[in-house]
């Protein structure tokens, strides 16, 4: 067991969903006042800006790289540093883990990490191509058409098959992310949606139907990071780092010996220890999903289900509004929407959120414990990060 | 857009000049004897440059596999529906590939698959069939 060196002290967020009237700079910085404020800071406060990628636009995401954010939040000559940190999915997990370095050593005493990206105002074939050449080999597999859903449905293919998890089981996961999302005003999709709809729904890559797969969206949000001890003086409700393990495990999909687990057993059993935790004192489990199978392997992975097979678990409401386990209760990229790599840093801000009891309408009582995940390109790695109202 | 074609590097163009002659072959470490999946600069496991090529069975088995209907990749609209499959060799090495030919859309995880090679544009690429189907 690890003492928790950092915390998270505010966070932002707007909408997720098509906004093509506003622009990803807009999108950033309003996330970026409501995580400073959150924090009880002011942006000359902030020593740290960490933006992770964009990837609609190639000079909005130079302007990251080359500090406009520090321009446009009033923090020229006092921040110290700007540095993008981009993992794909997993850049929530890693920007958090790069930022717990910097205050954990006095690089830095609050660290501003952020996303905002227009992937969902971009063509349709435009979002498809684009995200079959982030993690897909140009030479190796592009050549066969491989795709998007195509990793969610080769994924979810091997699952199924080394586990007997069924399509109404795979159905019942985005119905448990819809059920959440129907109390997060920021959610893209809100409206009701039943395990009969997504069976029913168009056949894209077997067994992935339409409803199964995420659809991209505008979005951004921002959360803050400061050093364990100066936490509490910063907010009330500090949620702090207690763990986090990953473990890459591929670049090319084809390359990776276990997609039916992944990485997600050994990088939980890691940070599991340095938390002090196990999977009983976990109360909430935000799992990044974008495909359905994803917060499956993880549930099993992170030994959540007591006892039972997580398709078992999710299909008997354990995870929804009401359940013993709320799981991804944003909505996940499923029907939060899938912002690129702030589909992440959604599902981690939510995390906080719910830690911090600021999760209005979906909060979930008497939390201590969480334990989130993320992944990026086609889930080339697995994170696992442990979060505690405790220090 | 057109469908995209594999550019070899200098260290690939052995295994893609390989398959112009309808034949499957795979990268070996003649220092650690390690097979390699996909070519490489030098050995992942020893670093080291002395490598050559190796033969391979052409069977192997579905390790993964999804039937794509719809929302493909430019350049494979034409192709609907088409097979994408993870294929592991009988060496013990995997590719990323297409099932072609009968029964491909049949297809299931463990089922028995034999290489074959489609012309694409002035490149072949190695593609598989059910082995039951070929026999």
């Amino acid at each position: 067991m690890r003492k928790a060196t950092a915390a998270a002290v505010g966070v932002g967020e707007v909408p997720s969903g098509r906004f093509p009237q506003r622009s990803e700079i807009e999108a950033a910085v309003l996330a970026c006042r409501e995580a400073i404020r959150d924090a009880g800071l002011s942006p000359r406060e902030i020593d740290v800006v960490m933006p992770t990628g964009a990837l609609a636009s190639r000079h909005f995401n130079v302007d990251l790289v080359f500090s406009r954010l520090c321009e446009e939040l009033g923090m020229l000559r006092s921040a110290h540093m700007n540095v993008q940190v981009m993992a794909g999915g997993g850049s929530s997990s890693s920007m958090l883990a790069v930022a717990e370095g910097l205050v954990a050593s006095g690089q830095a005493r609050t660290v501003l990490c952020v996303h905002s990206d227009a992937v969902g105002s971009l063509p349709r074939q435009t979002g498809v191509d684009l995200f079959a050449t982030t993690g897909v080999s140009e030479e190796w597999e592009a050549p066969y058409g491989h795709n998007m859903n195509a990793v969610g449905a080769l994924i979810a293919a091997r699952y199924m098959h080394e586990t007997g998890t069924t399509d109404a089981e795979m159905a019942a996961v985005c119905v448990s992310m819809r059920k959440w999302a129907q109390l997060n005003p920021n959610a893209m999709f809100r409206q009701p949606l039943t395990v009969d709809e997504v069976l029913q729904s168009k056949m894209v890559a077997t067994p992935m139907r339409a409803k199964h797969c995420n659809v991209l969206a505008d979005g951004a949000s921002a959360f803050v990071v400061a050093p364990s001890a100066e936490a509490r003086a910063m907010t009330r409700t500090p949620v702090y780092v207690r763990g986090h393990a990953s473990l890459v495990t591929h670049y090319s999909l084809s390359q990776d010996v276990d997609l039916a687990k992944l990485g997600f057993e050994v990088a939980g059993r890691q940070a599991y220890a340095q938390a002090g935790l196990g999977p009983e004192q976990i109360q909430i489990a935000e799992l990044y999903d974008a495909y359905p199978v994803f917060p499956l392997i993880a549930l099993d992975g992170l030994k959540l289900c007591r006892g039972r097979r997580a398709g078992e678990f999710v299909a008997a409401g354990e995870t929804s509004p009401g359940g013993a386990l709320p799981m991804t209760t944003n909505g996940g990229m499923l029907s939060q929407g899938h912002t690129g790599a702030g589909g992440g840093v959604a599902v981690l801000v939510e995390a906080f959120r719910q830690l911090m009891g600021k999760a209005g309408e979906r909060q979930v009582s008497d939390l201590v414990n969480a334990v989130e995940t993320a992944s990026g390109g086609t889930w080339m790695d697995s994170h696992v990060t442990v979060l505690s109202r405790e220090f | 857009m057109s469908r995209p074609l594999p550019k070899p590097t200098a260290w690939s163009r052995p295994y893609w000049e390989a398959a112009a002659q309808r034949r499957l072959v795979i990268q070996h470490c003649r220092g650690c004897q390690s097979l390699i999946m996909y070519p490489k600069r030098f050995c992942p496991v020893c670093l080291g440059d002395d490598l050559d090529w190796r033969e391979a069975g052409g069977r192997g088995e579905v390790y993964t596999v999804t039937v794509q209907m719809a929302g493909p990749p430019s350049g494979f609209a034409d192709r609907l529906p088409y097979v994408l499959a993870v294929v592991r060799l009988e060496e013990g090495v995997q590719l990323m590939t297409n099932l072609v030919g009968a029964n491909a859309e049949q297809a299931r995880c463990g089922d028995a698959v034999v290489v074959d090679f489609e012309d694409a544009g002035g490149v072949a690429l190695p593609v598989f069939r059910l082995a039951e189907a070929a026999s």
